[in-house]
């Protein structure tokens, strides 16, 4: 029986629910009609369903781990693929949809900029954490939002908070010396989340990574770690910071310049600068 | 709605509907590769494919196909000339599989 699309958004829902990451794949077109809407599903080693063709089945499975890199937590794309009929090569199109847990944000240190962030976080539909070693800081009345609050230990601050590829840490304690431990952690952990982002300014970052390389860390880990973290808005409010922080994920999940798109599409001068009267004042303003 | 509400209200479906969703998309279009929209036989249930920009298309053909036909792609082409004042001049072009979605029959 081919599962229904009813029966697909169960799946995802159980899968969700479980925390665990769910593929779903169905044929749009080929020039075998009898494929078309024929379905596929598959989560860890349960899988359901077939796209018509077992050759088929195999060409997109292999296909998911280069299409959905492990950071992604969700996606949706077609690809066409070709497969080997069972008298005939076929192609088919293939419309694929990856359902993950969310990825996290967690914020280590529950201070001033981390209240505005993990609003955000949680806007940008970010799972998010905080953690702090103090409980006057790190409880629920200061983040009524947040999925997770824990009271941590510096010496060992991801303890109870597994952490996948998909996932964001950003670094905002209240010293530098906390931020380090936390840094040095992460860098070491195998599954290292994608985004790793610490505070600071030219000075401290400068001092963080010369300790690095004490440590005997490369510089190649040093450029996985995005600090000063946030992208240049110019702001200096806790709110401000948290703002640069969140556009910095946004760009780097969605393929961004961070350039303001002004100045990226340019469509007063490439489209109208030419008819303006020559030696008249330019349009745009330095800086 | 979100993606999860959506899927929620797919799962728990209660009338025969049309399930709609972008699976490919290039260019400017108001919604992305992955938006979904459920159409019943009097109209949209939930969701949405872009609201004005082509979305008038996508709900004839998923209505058609209560009346007969398979699933299919429909492609919705939005790049009409800017100054035509139509509503398809989000400058993209988008292809959205329509195909029918029963509720699960109870015991």
């Amino acid at each position: 029986m081919n599962p229904s699309p009813v029966q697909i958004a169960g799946r995802v829902l159980t899968a969700l629910e479980r925390g665990e990451r769910i593929y779903t794949a169905v044929v749009t077109a080929s020039p075998d009609a009898s494929l078309v809407g024929r379905r596929w599903w598959r989560s860890g080693r349960r899988h359901g369903g077939t796209l018509g063709s077992p050759s088929l089945d195999g060409e997109v499975a292999a296909a998911l781990p280069a299409l959905f890199p492990p950071r992604e937590s969700r996606g949706a794309l077609s690809r066409q693929f070709d497969y080997r009929g069972e008298d005939r090569p076929g192609t088919a199109t293939v419309y694929i949809e990856l359902h993950g847990p969310p990825a996290r944000m967690v914020i280590v240190g529950a201070g001033h900029i981390a209240i505005p962030l993990s609003r955000l976080g949680d806007m940008l539909g970010l799972r998010v954490e905080v953690l702090d070693d103090r409980p006057d800081f790190a409880n629920r009345d200061r983040f009524p939002g947040a999925a997770a609050v824990r009271v941590i230990d510096f010496r060992d601050p991801f303890a109870d908070t597994p952490l996948a590829p998909h996932d964001h840490v950003v670094l905002v304690t209240r010293g530098h010396s906390f931020d380090y431990e936390c840094l040095v952690r992460l860098l070491r952990m195998t599954s290292m989340p994608h985004y790793i982002g610490m505070i600071g300014s030219r000075r401290r970052v400068r001092a963080t990574h010369e300790q690095l390389l004490r440590d005997g860390f490369t510089t190649e880990d040093m450029a996985r770690v995005r600090a000063p973290v946030g992208l240049d808005l110019g702001g200096q409010t806790p709110v401000e910071i948290a703002v640069a922080v969140a556009a910095e994920i946004v760009m780097i999940h969605s393929g961004g310049t961070g350039m303001p798109l002004v100045e990226k599409e340019r469509v007063v001068e490439r489209f109208f600068k030419c008819r303006e009267p020559t030696g008249g004042p330019s349009s745009r303003s330095a800086g | 709605m979100d993606e999860k509400g959506l899927l929620a209200r797919l799962a728990g479906l209660e009338e025969p509907a049309v399930l709609a969703t972008i699976v490919a998309s290039r260019g400017s279009t108001p919604r992305k590769t992955g938006a979904r929209m459920l159409v019943g036989e009097r109209g949209v249930i939930a969701g949405t494919v872009g609201g004005g920009c082509g979305e008038g298309e996508v709900i004839e053909a998923a209505l058609a196909l209560f009346r007969g036909g398979g699933p299919r792609t429909v492609r919705v082409d939005l790049t009409d000339e800017l100054t035509s004042w139509s509503p398809a001049v989000c400058g993209g072009i988008m292809d959205v599989f329509i195909e029918r979605a029963n509720p699960e029959r109870f015991p």
